[in-house]
């Protein structure tokens, strides 16, 4: 009998520790990554207060350790104000917004500020409900948003502002100054019609087999070769008909076609990242993103890229008729979710990395802020690693930023569809004409619902 | 649990009364009863009876048998338990989500067939539909073939067998990614590509060289050729199974009566495998039906976006769910997905049973 009563009662007990081990598991590993004895709960966090009189602010973050500026403003945010405390929480890069659409859901996340990636995952989370309209605190603290260049107005759903960017990358023109060199030709310049980049790309290029030179080099993202056509002005790319963009994909294939540039579906099986096709040294130019900058600095100095050291960026090129310094841009954002535990004291944090002293912050580690002023893109250009020529500089100064997806509560489905028929046109799955006609059948469908 | 009550002698009398002329009724029954069956059936009423009157006269609040249940259910608990949580509870819950529309915060609206509908004019949800209607028929006589022929000459006595079982249960075992990757540089859209470069030798023109899994007539052969290859070694060690199970006395037997290798096979490995064949052919439709991974790695690309050429219908359920936030329509979709398992598991039921009988 005894020996019975033993055996349910340790039977009782696993049960009980089972069911606990289950229902904490979620929590635990968010507090695990982000260190220490974090509190899990809202409950536990109060405590914690109590004990050191701070409170504890939870923030979404990803690629906590490849990101230079996450450390210092937390610092800088806890010497100001030594009644909070900062907690990271990384949910990994390449599925982040997935992942922070999934914490968000239903009401168990006590997260107080969350990192936006990207705008069809900010659209997304608006269209949710999860996110807090900032437009009060906005005019409650007198924030001034002409600073942000227009930015904002592009990211307003209905008149209301749900997120502040701290940091706006935009699109620039990459070069290597050997290849350009080695060929004896003029490096590229600030002012540079399609025309001139694409005659650039073809003088540049070495079709030996073994000692190729690619003049051109472009990302297997559709933003890469799609966005040049929304340069102008005059459409954008979320207009429903595409037909303006026929001349860019026309140069690409083009290019594809005479080995100017590599082929887009090898690069997409291969998964070539963009880093690892410039640092290679048989690139003369490659477009991307200004996120570039901070990484290329640092890896020419810890000299593991040894065959791009001499590099150099150039405005993007721009259509006939355009002012030169139109680029693509993109923003990184915070937002405060609707139901996080502490909300005047994020709005704090996200007025702190947003305003000015953040901007100094981020721009001290080579990246780009998203409040851009002269004293800032000097500190830039200004960094070790920068290249040294006035041009460089010049090319950090940008006329018209267009956002590379525009806020819509459907971005994301039309998002699929272009990328859809981006990767069709690119590796020749279908023609030029039909991934066009696609297009504008596919997202026309969308935006009629 | 146990405790013993205080016995009242007279509501114990008045127990007795009544369950002791029951007993003796049972028993009665029992011995007069010739059908053996219906036998057995009294004689274990009776003990639970005899049970209840100890019960009564002790004054334990269950009976023996209520004990052995509960010690026993005690036992199940901590796992279901768990399985209640994580997967009875939400396959439920995706069963009533399948007819409403939600986003997972916003209130839930009742769509009653809506979803249904909507799939019917989704060319996503089309594609992917057929796309895994091809992968599964195409993938599973491939990789039974495939299997089925390792087994044969892998049962025979040559040298370096254990080798080449090894050898061919490997890609079962490694990581997919990896494989997949390497997969993905041997079969490089480039003419530069190990498997066009060969094919470019052999005369074939640069302009028609397949793009393999970047070419949207391509992909999804390639991914069938990645599975087949990836899945083969562990039909293989089913099928050896299934061939050191069958009698040598009757290949004597045919050698006997002067059949040839090839009739070996075919009038005795083949039929005497059939229950292996048959076992193989559910559980790798049923996994063919799930793929979501294979196709993911070899033509995700870097944004990790499935094109209608290639997305499969476990995808196309992640990615309403996940990225678009229609539950609702996600678990309209996986219902579907559901379906055709179901019948297929149905069939494996009934033919289960024709094999063990």
């Amino acid at each position: 009998m005894k020996k019975r009563r033993l055996v349910s009662l340790v039977t009782a007990a696993a049960m009980v520790s089972g069911l606990a081990a289950c229902g904490g598991g979620g929590g635990s590993n968010e507090t695990a990554a982000a260190g220490g004895a974090a509190p899990s709960g809202t409950t536990a966090a109060e405590s914690v207060e109590a004990a050191e009189g701070q409170t504890v602010l939870k923030w979404s973050i990803w690629d906590k350790d490849l990101t230079a500026y996450y450390q210092p403003l937390v610092e800088e945010f806890e010497k100001q104000n030594p009644d909070l405390k900062i907690e990271m929480v990384d949910l990994g890069s390449s599925d982040y917004q997935t992942v922070l659409g999934t914490q968000l859901t239903g009401s168990g996340s006590d997260f107080d500020i969350v990192t936006i990636k990207d705008v069809p995952g900010y659209a997304t989370l608006v269209n949710k409900g999860v996110l807090e309209p900032l437009d009060e605190y906005i005019a409650a603290d007198n924030v001034d948003l002409g600073a942000y260049k227009g930015l904002t107005d592009q990211i307003a759903v209905d008149g209301k502002l749900y997120e502040l960017p701290f940091r706006s990358d935009f699109w620039v023109l990459y070069y290597n100054k050997d290849v350009f060199d080695a060929a004896g030709v003029p490096y590229p310049t600030n002012d540079m019609t399609f025309e001139d980049y694409d005659a650039l790309a073809r003088q540049l290029t070495v079709d030996t087999p073994g000692q190729e030179v690619y003049g051109a080099h472009y990302h297997t993202w559709r933003s890469a070769v799609q966005l040049f056509g929304i340069l102008d002005g005059k459409n954008t790319i979320l207009d429903g008909n595409y037909d303006f963009l026929k001349p860019y994909y026309e140069m690409a294939l083009a290019e594809q076609e005479d080995g100017v540039c590599q082929d887009y579906a090898t690069l997409k099986t291969s998964n070539l990242h963009y880093s690892g096709a410039f640092s290679q040294g048989n690139v003369a130019m490659m477009n991307m993103g200004t996120w570039f900058i901070s990484t290329l600095i640092e890896k020419i100095k810890s000299g593991e890229y040894t065959d791009c050291a001499n590099w150099g960026i150039a405005k993007y090129p721009h259509a006939e008729g355009v002012e030169p310094g139109s680029t693509l841009a993109t923003i990184t954002a915070l937002s405060i979710p609707a139901n996080a535990p502490h909300k005047d004291a994020a709005w704090k944090f996200v007025k702190f990395v947003c305003g000015e002293e953040g901007a100094k912050i981020l721009a001290g580690t080579g990246n780009i802020p998203a409040l851009m002023s002269d004293d800032i893109a000097g500190m830039i250009s200004a960094m070790e690693g920068f290249p040294a020529d006035e041009s460089n500089t010049k090319a950090l100064q940008t006329a018209n930023l267009y956002l590379e997806m525009p806020v819509s509560s459907k971005s994301s489905e039309i998002e699929i569809v272009l990328n859809e028929a981006h990767d069709n046109i690119m590796t020749g799955n279908s023609t030029i004409d039909e991934g066009i006609a696609d297009m504008n059948e596919k997202v026309g469908a969308i935006l009629a619902q | 649990m146990g405790k013993t009550k205080t016995i009242d002698p007279a509501v114990v009398q008045k127990k007795l009364s009544v369950l002791e002329p029951q007993l003796e009724r049972l028993q009665q029954q029992a011995e007069e009863e010739t059908d053996l069956k219906k036998k057995l059936k009294l004689g274990r009423q009776a003990d639970r009876m005899r049970d209840k009157i100890r019960q009564a006269k002790t004054g334990e609040r269950f009976s023996r048998q209520a004990k052995r249940d509960l010690v026993a259910y005690s036992f199940i608990a901590p796992n279901f338990i768990g399985f209640a949580v994580f997967t009875l509870g939400p396959v439920i819950f995706a069963f009533v989500l399948a007819f409403l529309k939600w986003d997972g915060n916003n209130a839930m609206e009742f769509a009653g067939l809506n979803n249904f509908a909507l799939m019917v004019g989704n060319k996503r949800f089309l594609a992917a539909l057929r796309n895994t209607v091809i992968y599964c028929v195409a993938t599973v006589p491939f990789t039974l073939a495939v299997a089925l022929a390792l087994a044969v000459l892998l049962n025979q006595k040559i040298k370096g067998r254990n080798f080449f079982r090894t050898v061919s249960f490997f890609p079962y075992v490694a990581s997919l990614v990896a494989v997949a990757a390497v997969w993905n540089m041997l079969f490089s859209p480039a003419k530069s590509g190990p498997v066009n470069m060969i094919l470019y030798n052999l005369g074939m023109a640069a302009k028609s060289l397949p793009k393999w899994s970047a070419d949207k007539n391509w992909v999804m052969f390639t991914v069938v050729f990645f599975s087949v290859w990836k899945n083969m070694g562990y039909y293989m060690v089913i099928y050896l199974a299934g061939l050191q199970g069958i009698n040598g006395e009757l290949y004597e037997a045919c050698g006997l009566d002067g059949a040839n290798t090839w009739q070996r096979f075919w009038y005795i490995t083949l039929p005497q495998l059939r229950p292996t064949t048959f076992f193989v052919t559910i559980i790798l439709t049923i996994n063919c039906f799930k793929v979501y991974d294979i196709v993911y790695m070899l033509a995700g690309g870097n944004t990790g976006v499935l094109n209608e050429s290639a997305i499969v219908l476990v995808y196309h359920i992640y990615e309403e769910a996940f990225r678009n936030w229609n539950l609702g329509y996600a678990s309209a979709v996986a219902m579907v997905l559901f379906l055709m398992v179901l019948a297929i598991t149905l069939v494996q039921f009934r033919g289960e049973k024709k094999y063990s009988a």
